[in-house]
């Protein structure tokens, strides 16, 4: 109770409630334009959080991260394009309110399922992070090395259809993080000679470069096609009480969303096409599902608000991100200083509990503002495609050189521009590189100790009980998954589970 | 990105691509033996070496099964002229992001020699029009962006940027307010 207490504290920083309120807030924005979205906008706001206070920066991140979630149903359901991958459900189920003038009941509808799943989510985040770190206490390095291969294992898993591409990305990701001077000997490593790559290579314009400005430039070269808006018809309030006569829909899917969320890998996008299907098969109005069934944007927005907050669970309590966006939350902990895991809860408890708060409050925030912005959202919603890439090139360089004022750090932020453009093309995974450049360093660390506790014994991994069974996870989750790879040999690839 | 990269790239493209990927990811494996080092002292665990070629081992694997994969479905459904042709076009339209990024790089240089809201204000401006953005609404928008920047970004959270010479030539309080916002 203390250390909830100490939280609501954090909420008296008036600093604190402007960058949850202003996150929230340009999160649901840019959540709601198609190409700009939270992994483009937290990229470039992240050198702009480094003077504030953690709590202020993370606040506004995950303002960001939360309020995108529920801003990518409205270009799905007023103009029939999702903002983001999960929303393309939704954007299916609403086509049929928006033809019977009904756009309003399925935005709200919409709404009002996000906000029981995003709730239940934090809710469950606050009661579940604390022992889960509990139990981590009990880890030492061969663990945390298990759990960092884990993350990386998983994160690969979960790109069905892509999973070749993603093994490479996320190995392209860790080779990336041993540039520079390693800490064994410190001696180089792939540096040729280049000053500016002693400290490796720097997280922000690899992140900015990456998922911002090979965004701008593939805005800049798209082929733009205006989409009328539609009108929104029916009543605003007419969803919000409907969602209740659905209960075990609603409340199954945001559960469904939690745990999806916690397991490292699976996402967003996996986790709802699978409660899709499963409700479509449970539910006796199932076979409505597609042709405008509430329920159907029920299970859509429920589920894909729940993941985001429950992804937190394992990254506040183990340090291993739960899905794709987490992983670049991760980035955003690390680049404020904040290690993430056990160690977190006992250091700066006030800094976790003002977290919850914050991130609980936040679903309020966004709410209020959808109920009276929707309408001024869904033109932003229109935006030209260029003109975004104008806006996304341009803030590029508040992230790339005001961060160090190091015009090497542009150039490093202009290859992976490129190199991202072109991966973008080709349905490349981004993530996983991001995801390897983060976990690198605490894999190889990880295992450098446990290793050397045990005089280069690899046995160790599989001697210690809570190693041995986390090895074993691994290796029949890698079994089965190279038997489906197998299978598929020949085949086309299938759907993935983003697209970064 | 054109309407045919987003259904599905061109598979002459695509293996154009993995071959670069592969013999970039084989080099670097390559130089591991100069671009690290082998120290005498420490477990082979504690090895420089070790985790660089660990992953450029899996990136070359990956790339080469990717290869592969390729060069199988090239060979089994041969590519038409017109797919040939297609695939020199997307190859050649990697260069178009290039263009982008030069100004992007001249931006960056301008703004020390401008300030930061006069070059992000000509940045703007011409991008939009290279972009094919000419009419008025846009050149407002842009004036509306920029606006937007420098109050969220000087004024409000206030990010320094290197004042350029010019601002020298300013009594010390317009020096002063034009470094501070502009």
């Amino acid at each position: 109770m203390e250390f909830f207490l100490l939280g609501l504290q954090q909420l008296g920083d008036l600093p604190v409630v402007l960058a949850m309120v202003f996150g929230a807030i340009l999160g649901v924005i840019v959540g709601a334009i198609p190409g700009a979205g939270a992994a483009v906008t937290i990229s470039i706001l992240l050198p702009t959080t480094f003077g504030m206070e953690p709590l202020t920066g993370m606040t506004l991140l995950l303002g960001v991260y939360c309020g995108s979630a529920y801003g990518s149903a409205i270009p799905a359901i007023m103009i029939n394009t999702p903002g983001s991958p999960v929303a393309v459900l939704t954007a299916l189920e609403a086509k049929p309110f928006v033809d019977r003038g009904e756009a309003r009941r399925a935005m709200s509808l919409a709404y009002s399922a996000s906000f029981v799943g995003g709730v239940t989510a934090v809710l469950a985040l606050m009661l579940l992070t604390l022992p889960l770190a509990n139990v981590a206490k009990n880890f030492g390095s061969a663990e945390f090395a298990m759990l960092a291969l884990a993350a990386l294992v998983l994160v690969v898993v979960g790109h069905t259809g892509r999973r070749v591409e993603a093994t490479a990305a996320m190995a392209f990701g860790l080779f990336l993080a041993t540039i520079g001077i390693e800490t064994a000997f410190s001696t180089q490593r792939y540096t040729f000679g280049q000053t500016s790559l002693l400290g490796g290579i720097p997280l922000v314009p690899l992140v900015i470069g990456l998922f911002a400005m090979s965004e701008a430039l593939v805005q800049l070269t798209a082929k733009t096609v205006e989409r009328p808006p539609v009108q929104l018809g029916g009543t605003f309030f007419q969803g919000f009480g409907e969602v209740f006569r659905y209960k075990v829909t609603l409340f199954g899917s945001s559960i469904f969303g939690i745990i999806c969320g916690i397991m490292p890998g699976v996402g967003e996008f996996l986790a709802q096409q699978v409660n899709y299907v499963w409700a479509r098969k449970l539910s006796p109005d199932g076979a409505n599902f597609g042709k405008g069934a509430p329920e159907g944007i029920i299970v859509s927005e429920a589920t894909n608000n729940s993941v985001p907050p429950a992804a937190l669970i394992p990254m506040l309590a183990l340090g291993i991100p739960g899905e794709e966006l987490t992983a670049m939350m991760l980035a955003v902990f690390l680049v404020h200083n904040v290690v993430p895991g056990p160690d977190l809860f006992i250091n700066r408890p006030e800094f976790v509990a003002g977290l919850y708060w914050t991130l609980l409050l936040m679903n309020f925030v966004i709410i209020g503002f959808l109920l009276v912005a929707t309408g001024a959202i869904a033109r932003a919603a229109l935006m030209n495609k260029r003109f975004l890439g104008v806006a996304i090139l341009t803030l590029s360089l508040i992230g790339t050189y005001a961060s160090n004022y190091r015009f090497s750090d542009v150039g490093i932020a202009m290859v992976f521009a490129l190199l991202g453009y072109v991966l973008r093309s080709h349905r490349w995974p981004l993530t996983p590189i991001l995801l390897g450049v983060v976990m690198g360093p605490i894999l190889e660390g990880r295992m450098r100790q446990a290793l050397g506790g045990a005089n280069g014994d690899l046995t160790i991994f599989v001697t210690r009980p809570i190693s041995a069974v986390m090895v074993l996870a691994l290796v029949a989750l890698i079994v089965f998954s190279f038997r489906g790879w197998l299978k598929s040999l020949g085949g086309k690839p299938g759907w993935q589970s983003n697209d970064y | 990105m054109s309407e045919k990269k987003e259904t599905g790239a061109n598979r002459l493209e695509a293996m154009a691509l993995t071959v670069i990927f592969f013999l970039c990811s084989a080099t670097l494996l390559g130089l591991i033996g100069t671009a690290t080092r082998t120290n005498a002292r420490g477990g082979w665990w504690t090895q420089p070496w070790l985790m660089p070629s660990l992953a450029l081992g899996v990136l070359v694997l990956t790339n080469a099964i990717t290869l592969w994969r390729e060069v199988a479905d090239i060979r089994k459904h041969p590519p038409s002229q017109d797919e040939k042709q297609a695939a020199r076009s997307a190859i050649l339209s990697w260069l178009l992001p290039l263009e982008f990024l030069t100004y992007f790089g001249a931006y960056v240089w301008a703004t020390q020699h401008t300030g930061y809201a006069v070059g992000t204000l000509l940045f703007v401006l011409f991008l939009s029009w290279r972009a094919g953005l000419r009419e008025k609404r846009w050149f407002l928008a842009g004036l509306g962006l920029v606006l937007f920047m420098v109050l969220v970004f000087r004024v409000g959270l206030g990010v320094w940027m290197p004042a350029p010479d010019y601002y020298d030539l300013f009594p010390k309080e317009i020096r002063t307010m034009l470094m501070r916002w502009f």
